[in-house]
């Protein structure tokens, strides 16, 4: 009875706040020591001093240090192709979503 | 006639640095500041959106102006989509957006070049 009457209160917290629910659901962060071997890729061009995006011309942004949410929602939107841009969807398309976590974990743990 | 030519050049050459001018002075630093306010709700007043609220978004701060201003024609034109940026970057001009690209670029930054992080450093 006792157990019951647990159950039924358990459910009940867990119908009124979705809340919990969904931090249930979320993924755990990355691992930042994997996404290091990861970063590699990324350095051809994120790691070269100055350099330059083509046509048009701006710098390629700088991402060592960036937030860690923002870095896993970026990268999630090229692989989709949501967010457009020929040579990150092609980097997007060969992570998993997995690969994101941990890269993210990674690049925002190196921030200043 | 030689006289003639070269006045009639310098005076094309001044309308031009005129022009020049006036162009980049439409935007004195305390408009760029109070443009910047908006921006602030979500990336903080220092740029680096450090608060756990802002962590969703992306630090500005000693980002690099020109990829910064890029951003912000995409977020213009459509081209990126994001519904709140959207906003936003609708209402700003090309010149608001290179002078707040370049204040936002300025600060003090959390971001590193990545040359300084890949394998065999820290």
């Amino acid at each position: 009875m006792t157990k019951t009457l647990l159950a039924c209160a358990l459910t009940l917290v867990a119908a009124s706040s979705p809340s919990l629910l969904l931090a249930a659901d979320a993924p755990a962060k990355g691992d930042a020591k994997a996404g290091k071997a990861l970063v590699y890729t990324c350095g051809g061009c994120h790691g070269v001093p100055g350099y330059m995006n083509a046509y048009p011309n701006y710098h390629v942004p700088r991402i060592a240090g960036q937030n860690y949410d923002y870095l896993v929602a970026a990268l999630t939107e090229y692989k989709s192709g949501e967010r457009a841009h020929p040579t990150m969807r092609a980097q997007g398309e060969s992570l998993s979503d997995q690969d994101i976590r941990n890269i993210a974990a990674y690049l925002s743990s190196v921030s200043k | 006639m030689n006289k003639l030519k070269t006045a009639v050049s310098i005076g094309v050459l001044s309308i031009g640095a005129l022009a020049i001018t006036a162009h980049a002075e439409t935007l004195s630093p305390e408009k760029v500041k109070e443009k910047a306010a908006t921006c602030a709700a979500c990336h903080g007043a220092d740029g680096n959106s450090g608060t756990e609220a802002q962590a969703m978004y992306p630090r500005l701060a000693g980002q690099f102006h020109d990829y910064l201003a890029r951003a912000l024609h995409e977020y213009k034109s459509g081209e990126r989509k994001n519904a709140i940026m959207a906003g936003f970057a609708s209402s700003l001009s090309d010149a608001e957006i290179d002078a707040l690209a370049r204040y936002f670029g300025e600060m003090p930054s959390k971001l590193d070049d990545l040359s300084r992080h890949e394998q065999g450093s820290d």
